[in-house]
């Protein structure tokens, strides 16, 4: 079966497989308040042995070991380790600005941007941690089904201008949120919405996915540019003539939206969409594990 | 109106826009080409972007060069183009057109509008009025008159209307309408004259001159029409006589004769040598195809002139037969009545009467046999006849001699209707006294009608008269015996011939009679004449058809007036009277133009002054409006361009759906093409695979089986299969009829007719019948096959409730419209008794089920008697049914192999039974033959 038959969360599946399970190690443990696979080296709910301790009264009888019992006098209680799961919270910019690619031969950005993101889910599920859908309200889980609920949110979701970057809600601390997006807006409201978040105490990603046309502007001539989400058009004479200038001006940007996450404590990845889906994936993951 | 050679212009200031151009060409070289769109999502980073240098962009200079084509072919076009301008008319007058519609204009009719609708343009152009003048009447009663003064566009419609009439122009009466034509100032006189001389054409034009300046136009002589005379009635060949007005030049023309349905009937050149008019086309057809030809056309020719109509004088010649008594002849074969009729009939319309009622008929040839003295007034009334053109064949014999040495020619009377003076007395050549052998004919003598027919070696002539021997019997001799003598003399008087065979119509004088020469002879004479003329003054012939402008027969117009018989014969073609078939049913004579048209010539005589040209001159062409068509396109590829330019075709376009569109759209189209070309194989496919007709008729055929009817129930058909392979095994041991394996018939896709006999259990779970089915089952039936129902039901027919059993009701629906014959149970002498075995019950897997068969006692029906239909209750093929090993499938109920024999015994009888008929009925007589033959 060749890629392009697939459905998006196969493609992402696939794309994930070749990776490690992803774990993301919790910064802080005290208040989170699902479980995760993440040994908390304290006694607790879980799978992995933690020790062995005398019964006491009040310990349910199921948690008696009787094996290890019968080997002494006392009666022994088999305690596991407390493993807790991070939360991560995913986001993709919606907005008619992401559909939109500059060649037939090449992906939409938002086409990318959600393949990353299930691509990353996968690999957050597998490891056990949960994911949820930014905006949805959905509680995060760590199931099979939530991926397959998730990609037909993301499906049927209609692109809106609105929603050129995530609206600030609450998310309990120490979350972490993933955002994928051109990130082409104003850089003041792209701080304002990551203060949003960080000033809760959340971090996160960013990943900016770009077409490559946005990065060189490869037109030429009289030109007039007409924007997706209903900004002026602008003429241009000479569309060759500014490519310096645009270049800066991206540059410019760029820039901006490191800095704001700099200050943020955020991270951030860049990606193209004329590059492999694969080595994207690889930064992200490389940049989420690191993030502890 | 500017011209410039060839090249004119209707409004040449119009060209003056054409300065504007080097101004068009710096707007469109200032204006910059409209911007492409993009779509662009990063358009933040853009706005207020703007380049450093700011040169505009410019359009290309092939699409400015694309532009201003454009704009010069609008120019050019609007200021009315045209090729081959005419010159301008003379005078300040209107302009007179006057238009030859004879007969002769129809040939270069096209010609004449277009040019007169291009002189039409030309006053139009100049806003003259005209004046139309036609030269041949319209109708008998309605004078030539010019027409007002008319606008050109009012002219245009009189003239498309016109049409050419079949007579001639009458160029006197036009003459008449020009000197009383009221003409302000100087006319311009454009005359489209037919091109034939006429004596009053010089006259009219020298009127016409009068009225201003003459441009004369006329066909070129090649192109004058040619005249196609009645063939004559006389002579064996039909000689068709065409005319042509100019002399020069060699040509030959096919002249075609049809048939009064218009079938080609044959076809013949006519070659024209140069510097003759005329030409001949012969047409050598037997009468009978000749009779057949009604109309003698010029191939090419579109003329009333062209065509010549022939009646039913050039058809069959009626011919008298002189008989006293019109009864049958007591004894035919020495009747020369007999022979006469015999040999005239495949060839004229012989009417049998004695002479008085003969004469009085109008016939083309009378044949007297011999015949003694006629009386005087017949004589002189037979004379009179024979020279108004009638044929008098006269045979000798007995009589006439006897005549020649009877008183009447002693008193010097003579035989004044005999074509030689005779001796007295005959001339017997052969006899039981005579040494000699008779002579034999000799060759015909090249002058003769008889010439070119052969003359067959058993041509015997034993006795003839002789005649006196003078000047001119050489010229008079027809035929003669090799030793000289003559045996045919024809004489002319007035317009008929007298015509003497010296010997008898009826073999007592020779064999001749007996021979074809003698029928190939008489046809000769009979084309000799040219018929009797109509002397009965019958009153005025009303039309009944006639020929149009184009030489084409339609219904007589109301204004078409009856014809009178001397009209007819001057040929007087007439408005009134245009060519074509006058007279009632029966009687109709043709009409015809060509022999009016008499001697035309090409015109040559005219006055001094006038402008003679063809028509042929180019005519104008406006071409205006195709520069504009040219402009039209320019601009839309110019369109093209612009779309191209601005991205909305291309695959820069923004998110390229367009394109995909259209490849979409082109695979959808391909596909289909592909699905178009590649449906015929899968069809073929289909219909090479499965059982074809003809491999299954093969099988059905070239070996006998027995077969059964797929009744669809599976467990069924197979016991069926199995039973009738074991009953073929039973056959071929015990038999001479080894049939091969069984075959399957569904009754709705194989033949039936192959199997003579058809095994048909029956169930309830069969499929009822269509109706084509139904009518295939009874035209098997009824056309001798034989079909064993098998209600495979031990229980009798009827069961206790008086209801029919299950496999009775469903016998009952499928047969509910099959022509069931009355059955009856088998009797005990049937032949099935006793068509190979002797059996008197009829067990199959089950003993008790009465077995039914056709009643055939009645007779009649077809197939020997064999019954079509026998219905069986007890499960035959069950109890014949053997598996792969060949062991019996079913126990037999009550049981017993007693019961299968008698099962296997009851089925060889029936399949003799289907295959020899009653043969073995007619066994009840063998002992009654045996003790015949003393055994």
């Amino acid at each position: 079966m060749s890629p392009t038959t697939l459905s998006p969360r196969q493609r992402a599946e696939q794309l994930s497989a070749a990776l490690p399970p992803l774990l993301l190690h919790a910064e802080r443990v005290a208040a989170s308040v699902a479980q995760g696979v993440h040994g908390r080296r304290r006694v607790g709910q879980g799978e992995a042995f933690w020790q062995f301790r005398d019964y006491q009264p009040g310990d349910s009888p199921q948690s008696i070991d009787w094996r290890q019992t019968a080997k002494a006098d006392r009666v022994f209680v088999r305690q596991m380790e407390w493993e807790a799961a991070q939360s991560v919270w995913c986001w993709r910019d919606g907005s008619a600005s992401m559909d939109w690619r500059s060649s037939t031969k090449l992906p939409t950005k938002r086409a990318r941007a959600e393949l990353l993101m299930l691509a990353l889910m996968t690999l957050m599920i597998r490891a056990g941690e949960h994911v949820s859908l930014l905006g949805t309200g959905l509680p995060p889980a760590a199931n099979r089904g939530t991926l397959v609920r998730l990609s037909e949110i993301l499906r049927r979701e209609q692109p809106d201008a609105a929603r050129d970057l995530p609206a600030t809600q609450p998310l309990p601390r120490y979350g972490q949120v993933l955002l994928l997006g051109d990130f082409l807006a104003d850089p003041a409201d792209i701080e304002r919405s990551l203060r949003g978040f960080a000033e809760r105490g959340v971090k996160g990603h960013l990943v900016q996915v770009l077409d490559p046309a946005e990065e060189t502007l490869p037109y030429s001539g009289r030109v007039r540019f007409e924007g997706l989400q209903g900004e002026r058009p602008w003429l241009l004479s000479r569309a060759e003539g500014v490519r310096a200038q645009y270049r800066d001006q991206l540059a410019a940007q760029t820039d901006a939206i490191r800095e704001i996450a700099r200050r943020t404590g955020w991270r951030c990845t860049w990606h193209r969409t004329d590059r492999s889906p694969q080595t994207a994936l690889l930064a992200v993951y490389s940049a989420l594990a690191q993030h502890v | 109106m500017a011209a410039l050679g060839s090249l004119a212009f209707a409004q040449p200031w119009l060209l003056l826009a054409l300065l504007a151009l080097p101004a068009l060409w710096f707007l469109l070289r200032v204006t910059p080409p409209a911007p492409k769109t993009q779509r662009f999502p990063a358009i933040r980073l853009l706005l207020g972007l703007a380049p450093t240098e700011e040169t505009p962009a410019r359009t290309p200079w092939w699409l400015l060069l694309l532009r201003l084509l454009a704009a010069a072919l609008v120019i050019v076009g609007l200021a009315g183009p045209v090729m081959h301008p005419a010159t301008q008319l003379s005078g300040s007058g209107p302009l007179v057109l006057v238009i030859d519609n004879g007969w002769a204009s129809a040939k270069t009719w096209s010609e004449r509008m277009q040019v007169a609708e291009a002189q039409l343009d030309r006053a139009a152009r100049e806003q003259r009025r005209v004046r139309l003048l036609t030269t041949a009447p319209a109708r008998p009663d309605a004078p030539l008159a010019a027409s007002d003064l008319l606008r050109p566009e009012r002219a245009r419609e009189r003239i498309r209307a016109l049409q050419p009439h079949p007579w001639p122009s009458d160029y006197a009466a036009a003459r008449s309408v020009v000197e009383d034509l009221q003409i302000d100032g100087s006319a311009h006189v454009v005359w489209l004259n037919d091109g034939l001389q006429t004596p009053e054409t010089e006259a009219l034009a020298s009127r016409l001159q009068r009225l201003g300046r003459l441009e004369l136009m006329r066909p070129e002589p090649a192109d004058l029409p040619v005249s196609v005379l009645p063939p004559s009635r006389s002579g064996t060949d039909l000689k068709v006589q065409v005319r042509r007005a100019a002399a020069r030049g060699q040509t030959a023309r096919t002249v075609i004769a049809s048939d009064e349905r218009g079938r080609l009937v044959a076809t013949a050149e006519a070659s024209f040598d140069d510097g003759s008019r005329v030409a001949t086309a012969t047409f050598e057809l037997p009468l009978e195809l000749r009779n057949r030809i009604t109309r003698v056309g010029v191939q090419g020719e579109n003329t009333a002139a062209s065509v010549a109509l022939l009646d039913s004088r050039w058809q069959r010649r009626p011919v008298g037969l002189v008989t006293e008594s019109a009864q049958a002849d007591a004894q035919p074969l020495l009747s020369e009545v007999y022979y006469l009729e015999r040999a005239l009939a495949p060839y004229a319309e012989v009417t049998r009467g004695n002479l008085s009622e003969l004469l009085a008929q109008d016939r083309a040839m009378i044949v007297l046999s011999d015949r003694g003295a006629l009386r005087a007034d017949l004589r002189n009334q037979a004379r009179a006849w024979v020279e108004r053109g009638g044929v008098l064949l006269r045979f000798a014999g007995p009589k006439l001699a006897r005549e020649l040495t009877g008183p009447e020619a002693r008193a010097g009377e003579g035989t004044p209707l005999l074509p030689v003076r005779l001796r007295r007395g005959g001339r017997a050549l052969s006899g039981t006294m005579s040494w000699g052998s008779p002579p034999k004919l000799a060759d015909f003598p090249a002058d003769s009608p008889f010439a070119g027919l052969s003359v067959p070696d058993e041509l015997t002539i034993e006795r003839q008269v002789l005649a006196q021997p003078s000047l001119e019997l050489g010229e008079k001799t027809w035929a003669r015996l090799a030793d000289g003598t003559p045996l045919v003399t024809a004489d002319q008087r007035g317009d008929g011939w007298v015509v003497l065979v010296h010997t008898t119509a009826n073999a007592q004088w020779s064999n001749l009679p007996l021979s074809g020469l003698f029928v190939q002879m008489l046809r000769r004479i009979v084309s000799v004449g040219e018929g009797v003329a109509e002397t009965a003054d019958t009153g005025p012939l009303p039309p009944s058809s006639v020929l149009d402008g184009f030489g084409q027969l339609g219904p007589a117009p109301a204004s078409v007036q009856a014809l009178s018989t001397q009209a007819l014969e001057t040929n007087a073609i007439s408005a009134a009277h245009p060519p074509g078939l006058y007279g009632l049913e029966g009687q109709r004579r043709a009409h015809n133009l060509g022999p009016a048209v008499g001697d035309a010539r090409p015109l040559t005589a005219l006055p001094a002054g006038v402008e003679v040209s063809g028509f042929q001159a180019e005519p104008e062409q406006r071409f205006g409006p195709w520069l504009l068509v040219a402009a039209l396109v320019l601009l839309l590829i110019d369109l093209g361009i612009a779309l191209l330019l601005r991205g909305l075709f291309g695959p820069a376009g923004g998110d390229g759906m367009g394109r995909r569109a259209a490849r979409a759209a082109g695979g959808g189209a391909a596909a289909i093409l592909l699905a178009v070309a590649l449906a015929p194989a899968p069809a073929l496919a289909q219909s090479g695979g499965g059982d074809a007709p003809e491999s299954y008729a093969l099988k059905a055929t070239l070996d006998t089986r027995l077969a059964y009817v797929v009744t669809g129930v599976d467990r069924v058909d197979r016991i069926s299969e199995q039973g009738l392979r074991g009953l073929s095994r039973t056959l071929t041991a015990r038999t001479s009829i080894e049939p091969a394996a069984p075959l399957p018939v569904r009754l709705d896709e194989h033949p039936l007719a192959f199997f003579p006999l058809l095994y048909w259990p029956v169930t309830d779970q069969q499929a009822p019948l269509s109706t084509r089915v139904e009518r295939k089952v009874n035209d098997y039936l009824a056309n001798g096959g034989t079909i064993l129902f098998d209600l495979r039901d031990p229980t009798p027919g009827v069961n206790l409730g008086g209801g029919l059993s299950g496999a009775g009701q469903a016998l009952r629906a499928l047969t509910r419209n099959l022509d069931i014959p009355p059955l009856k149970p088998v009797p005990p002498e049937h032949v099935l008794t006793k068509a190979f075995y002797l059996l008197n019950d009829f067990p199959g897997r089950y003993d008790g089920g009465q077995l039914w068969v056709e009643d055939t006692s009645a007779g009649g029906g077809d197939g020997d008697n064999v019954a079509s239909v026998l219905v069986g209750y007890n499960d035959y093929a069950g109890a014949w049914a053997i598996d792969q090993a060949g062991r019996a499938r079913f126990a037999v109920t009550p049981g017993g192999e007693r019961q299968r024999e008698m099962a296997f015994r009851v089925g060889v009888n029936l399949v003799m039974y289907a295959m020899t008929g009653n043969y073995k009925a007619d066994q009840v007589h063998i002992p009654a033959i045996l003790e015949r033959l003393g055994q």
